[in-house]
């Protein structure tokens, strides 16, 4: 009873994300349930029973992160970013490609993506650099934790895997943005991007520019990336105001959808249940990321403010440019939607991260 | 919202409140797509995806097409007729459906259930059952059932001079039936990809891109709406340097023979006519007929023996080893040997063609006596003799454009210690001095190899490319040997004498009056012997090189016989430039 009393005390504010997470796992096997069906016939049993295994290993590793003190991220910073380094490495030499891009890792029958490892190891290397005061220089305040990012998202972006290294250049952006580091450095280094994206293009495999290409005209190739788009939109439109229904979604039941049950289990989603059930969904996330964000005016030590931060970006980007891409309004970069996508690598790591931001909350009450 | 980052960062309340705007900005930014397609849009969407079906209807493209060098046509895309059906629409009546078709096309039903499966992409795409019926077939079935198919007309590959040109050409396969082997390389399974000859090694330039229209339909099939085009885009057309005139000459003076018949411009190595004996027909690769009785045939017809096989060259190597003699100064021109018609070493006795008594080098090449050329190589010695072999390229390949082609062999007597831990014997420099043993090299190989003693000592790089589409492809690579113009003429003029002299071992082509240089070659083997001839013409300037090779033939005379046919044709119909 006491423990209880304890844990509940613990949580004291942190209920809301704990529920809201919850639910979200809930929406995530109902879904999961509807876009394996084919035909009016469930075909992917053996899918949902892995999702659910992986719901609760997920669940295990956030109780585990929660007990550890985030000030080891602090100490093991280099060796954790070292560590992601030789998995994403891993990968070209062991690795396994899926949908023409190599980068997942096999692991006694389940396949990780070491890409997601980095995202964390970035968050949490950022956190450790920006919790410095900023040396003067451009060099050292902005170059250093800079060109760690930098080697990770290009050795990603090789894998090839544009949407994780486009995320992790951006959370890290935005982590530097919010911190004292000089705000001019930012300006020219967006410059200098600018400049540089034509050269970059060369170095896109050729699906990526397609994807990209057709994210400005889908009907450039209807048959090809741009269909994935326009199915899309007529799903979520035809969802209309309250949905189709459970299991009623045309759309999603004939096949129209490619990766339905991994980037696109939002157009399920929003197809079956309509803008209510859009709207619950991005409450929810919105809750979430709100909640996290909130603890940032509590917090005392520099390194878990950035950590916080990094942690509510992540989860903000990632929600974003997901929805964002079923709609149109980004283009289709293979992104998972966090707690509702199919896939074990993203659950753990949003997990993981999750972890780590309730052991700050639970030392910034 | 005033952001000051002096003051120290966990006092600032604001910050947190900025990165919560943030957010629900970027979340009504959402919200308000999503209402306009959901609440604004949505009867309209709706519409889109119930009432009406997406159907992806492929276009596709033309393969370029092949000419010959004059442009007559070998090989191009003729349209054939399939049907297709919609696998949501006939979900329920699939297998009556088929039952029906397979008695009125008159196709097995068990086909039509294999293309379905083999073929089936998606709920909405059309999918091929019945391939390749005629127009009529396939109207008549699409007035029967007008809901459930789809007359889809796809182009096919048709090869017009097909035994002729079957090496050369090669053929096209469906992706789809290497579909998994060529998925990661990004292939559409209804794309057509080169598996053999021009057809492969030009693939990236013949190859189309396919497209297709988005189309929505109503429940009756018939197109209400269109969403999306994308054009198709035909491949290169390829002309190549074959004359097909003359490639069917070629062939006719084969009949049952086997081996292989080689016709280059002898300064630019571009192939006129290239031709291996027994020949396939690669239209049953497109039909997807049987083919076992091809891959069976004990004669392998889908060997290219002129660049795909190996073989002793017998007494072609002689102009060869001339010419090494007279460039490491062995030899002069009126160096004699005295032949009795055999050479003894210890206790092995070394044969020749005849007793050819005091023979100068001229007359040795034009009898091609091997006693004088077993002095030769005896003088030479086997290092000497595999340098120039390897400098004549015999044992490299001659990067003709087409694929799988295979490298000779020469033999050096550290090859011989390492293989078979033997030391190199005099009697193995004897035997190599004649194009006997361990020596092998492609009938092109040896083609080039001589082809250079016309063209001044130059090696060239074949090929059968003209152009690709409009552009001329004035592709010239050429090596050089350097041997010196007085011994190229000794060699050449000992060629020159197999043919004119009377008692030249290829006096046969003397009538045809062509000025022809060349030499003969009977290849000993385990059962019967190989047959050659490499010569060139005219004699004063050579335009042209040409190789006849005959498999287990019998002798140089049956090779012979085939060169005498096959010039003598060419001659007849004005084929070649006799000046």
């Amino acid at each position: 009873m006491f423990y209880l009393k304890k844990i509940t005390r613990e949580l004291s504010g942190l209920k809301t994300i704990i529920f809201s997470v919850i639910l979200l796992n809930l929406i995530s096997v109902i879904s999961l349930y509807s876009s394996l069906h084919q035909q009016g016939q469930f075909v992917g049993e053996a899918l949902l029973n892995k999702q659910i295994i992986w719901i609760i290993i997920a669940w295990l590793i956030f109780i585990i992160f929660n007990y550890i003190n985030y000030r080891l991220y602090y100490n093991l910073a280099f060796f954790i970013y070292a560590f992601s380094l030789i998995l994403i490495g891993a990968v070209y030499f062991i690795g396994y490609e899926a949908m023409g891009a190599q980068r997942w890792l096999s692991l006694g029958g389940f396949t990780f993506q070491p890409s997601e490892l980095a995202k964390i190891a970035i968050i949490i290397i950022m956190a450790r650099f920006l919790s410095h005061p900023p040396a003067n220089s451009f060099l050292k305040s902005f170059c250093l934790p800079f060109s760690f990012v930098g080697l990770s998202a290009l050795i990603i972006l090789k894998q090839p895997d544009l949407g994780t290294a486009i995320l992790v250049a951006l959370i890290a952006f935005t982590m530097g943005l919010f911190s004292k580091i000089n705000k001019k450095y930012f300006i020219w280094i967006l410059i200098l991007v600018l400049i540089a994206a034509p050269f970059s293009w060369n170095m896109l495999k050729s699906y990526q520019q397609k994807r990209l290409t057709t994210f400005i005209n889908p009907n450039i190739d209807p048959l090809g990336s741009g269909y994935t788009i326009i199915q899309s939109k007529i799903a979520i439109g035809s969802g209309q105001l309250f949905g189709k229904g459970f299991l009623a979604g045309t759309q999603n039941q004939f096949n129209f959808l490619p990766e339905r049950h991994t980037d696109f289990i939002f157009t399920v989603i929003a197809e079956e249940w309509g803008f209510l059930g859009s709207l619950f969904i991005l409450l929810l996330y919105w809750l979430i990321i709100k909640k996290i964000f909130d603890k940032l005016k509590k917090i005392r030590d520099p390194f878990a403010y950035y950590l916080t931060l990094g942690i509510g970006v992540y989860f903000f980007l990632h929600v974003f440019i997901n929805i964002g891409m079923t709609l149109g309004v980004f283009p289709v970069v293979g992104l998972p939607l966090i707690f509702i996508s199919y896939g074990g690598s993203h659950l753990i790591s949003t997990f993981i991260l999750l972890g780590i931001f309730f052991n700050i909350s639970r030392n910034y009450r | 919202m005033k952001f000051n980052i002096k003051k120290s960062f966990y006092d600032n309340k604001s910050l947190p409140k900025l990165l919560k705007r943030i957010v629900l900005v970027a979340f009504i930014i959402l919200l308000v797509v999503l209402f306009n397609y959901q609440a604004i849009n949505g009867s309209y969407y709706l519409k889109r995806a119930e009432n009406n079906y997406v159907r992806a209807i492929p276009l596709y493209s033309l393969r370029g097409s092949i000419f010959d060098r004059n442009g007559t046509v070998l090989a191009r895309d003729q349209a054939s007729f399939n049907l297709a059906v919609f696998p949501y629409q006939i979900k329920n009546e699939k297998d009556i459906l088929f039952k029906k078709l397979s008695e009125e096309a008159g196709i097995s039903e068990k086909i039509i259930h294999k293309n379905y499966e083999e073929n089936i992409s998606g709920y909405f795409s059309p999918t091929n059952i019945i391939f390749d019926v005629s127009k009529e077939t396939a109207l008549i079935l699409k007035e029967k059932y007008p809901k459930s198919l789809l007359v889809n007309s796809a182009p096919q590959r048709k090869y017009l001079k097909p035994l002729e040109l079957a090496h050369i050409l090669g053929y096209v396969k469906k992706a789809s039936s290497l579909q998994s082997q060529f998925k990661k390389y990004g292939y559409k399974p209804l794309e057509r990809i080169g598996i053999y000859g021009i057809e492969q090694y030009y693939d990236s330039y013949l190859q189309g891109q396919d497209g297709g229209d988005l189309v929505e339909v109503d429940v009756s099939g018939n197109v209400v709406g269109f969403l999306g085009r994308k054009k198709p885009v035909s491949g290169n057309d390829i002309f190549l340097t074959i004359d097909s005139k003359i490639q069917k000459f070629a062939k006719n003076s084969f009949a049952k023979k086997r081996g292989s018949l080689i016709l280059l411009e002898s300064g630019s190595g571009k192939i006129i006519a290239l031709y291996s004996s027994p020949s396939f027909d690669p239209n049953l690769f497109i039909a997807g007929d049987n083919l076992t009785s091809l891959y069976k045939n004990k004669f392998s017809p889908l060997f290219n023996r002129a660049i795909q096989g190996a073989f002793p060259i017998g007494s072609l190597i002689k102009p060869l080893l001339a010419t090494a003699g007279l460039e490491e100064d062995k030899i002069e021109p009126e160096t004699t040997f005295n032949c009795k018609g055999r050479l003894n070493l210890g206790n092995n006795i070394f044969r020749c063609s005849g007793s050819h008594g005091i023979q100068n080098l001229e007359q040795a090449l034009a009898h091609s006596c091997n006693v004088y050329f077993y002095n030769l190589g005896l003088r030479l010695g086997p290092e000497n003799i595999s340098h120039w072999l390897k400098a004549f390229g015999l044992d490299s390949k001659t990067f003709i454009d087409i694929p799988y082609e295979k490298k000779g062999f020469v033999p050096t007597p550290k090859w011989k210690k390492e293989k078979f831990g033997q030391s190199w014997y005099s009697g193995d420099t004897l035997n190599l001095s004649i194009g006997q043993g361990y020596l092998h090299t492609t009938p092109l190989a040896i083609t080039i190899a001589i082809n250079a003693i016309a063209n001044n000592g130059y090696l060239v790089e074949p090929t059968l490319l003209k152009k690709i589409g409009e552009e001329e492809t004035s592709y010239l690579f050429k090596k050089s040997i350097n041997i010196s113009q007085k011994n190229i003429n000794i060699v050449k003029n000992g060629l020159r004498k197999t043919v004119s002299k009377n008692s030249g071992t290829a006096r046969m082509l003397k009538n045809l009056s062509l000025g022809i240089c060349g030499k003969t070659g009977t290849a000993q083997t385990s059962g019967k012997s190989h047959g050659w001839f490499v010569g060139f013409f005219p004699y004063k300037n050579p335009k042209y090189t040409v190789s006849v090779f005959l498999e287990k033939g019998g002798s140089s005379y049956q090779a012979l016989r085939v060169v005498y046919n096959f010039l003598s044709n060419l001659k007849q119909n004005n084929l070649i430039e006799v000046k």
